[in-house]
């Protein structure tokens, strides 16, 4: 894979990884420059059972995970005192936006993830459930029970 | 509401993160150095502390043979004139 299919994709990319990050902007660049290097050294490596761009974002999926444990970890045998709490400041949307963004954090994970894919990055559902490595029907179900909780939650706020 | 409002709603909020991606950075595989350098770096100071350890850690003097050893107030003992107590005194020059 060549830095210039990553650069392509990296708009994709990095929306995918803030929503794999919760929405943590330096996280997400963190997670992103993580999977660049691992594909770029070879550790991960693309075997052409589904697209780029699908294969992509389960590496980043993956790799986010890997580090949300990691951290999990360290938080938990750091004191408190110890740790460093680093204020982000808030990223302004628009009111339609923000209502979605709220929407979706009411969603069980994968459903959300099943919705992100699907309606903001424009994949199939079987594609989606490539990239999140689960089967089909787990994937539809996912997809059909948090469509229905999410337009219950925005019917009228929108 | 619908699908396809669904699916602007989810647009509009693509359009707003598309604005503030962070422009492609080519990977910095120096990274991997750095991340090595820190590695080897804590091994060898480390290994540091350890070797300096068992440097600084004073030793135990050799323990000497119970047979060889002697009570430090064995010098009590040594009382003045013991000397004659140890001989038998010279009594025939005083019979005749």
């Amino acid at each position: 894979m060549e830095q210039a299919e990553l650069e392509q994709l990296h708009p994709a990319s990095y929306a995918w990884s803030l929503s794999c990050c919760r929405r943590d902007r330096d996280e997400a660049e963190e997670v992103l420059q993580d999977v660049y290097v691992k594909i770029l050294e070879g550790k991960a490596r693309f075997d052409g059972r589904s697209s780029l761009k699908t294969w992509l974002f389960a590496v980043i999926r993956r790799t986010a995970a890997a580090r949300a444990r990691r951290r999990m970890v360290r938080d938990l045998l750091l004191a408190k005192w110890a740790r460093q709490e680093v204020e982000v400041a808030p990223v302004e949307y628009s009111e339609s936006a923000e209502i979605l963004l709220s929407a979706l954090k009411k969603l069980a994970r994968r459903q959300r993830e099943v919705l992100e894919l699907v309606f903001y990055h424009d994949m199939t559902i079987e594609d989606a459930a490539l990239a999140l490595n689960v089967s089909l029907g787990t994937a539809r179900v996912h997809y059909a029970r948090g469509k229905k909780q999410l337009l219950a939650q925005l019917n009228g706020k929108l | 509401m619908n699908d396809d409002q669904l699916r602007d709603a989810f647009a509009e909020l693509r359009r707003a993160d598309a604005a503030r991606v962070p422009a492609y950075v080519a990977p910095a595989l120096s990274r991997r150095v750095g991340r090595l350098r820190v590695g080897s770096t804590l091994a060898f100071a480390a290994l540091l502390l350890i070797v300096l350890a068992v440097v600084m850690i004073p030793r135990r003097p050799p323990q000497p043979s119970i047979s060889a050893w002697r009570a430090p107030t064995d010098f009590l003992l040594q009382t003045p004139g013991r000397e004659l107590l140890n001989s038998v005194p010279d009594l025939k020059g005083t019979r005749q």
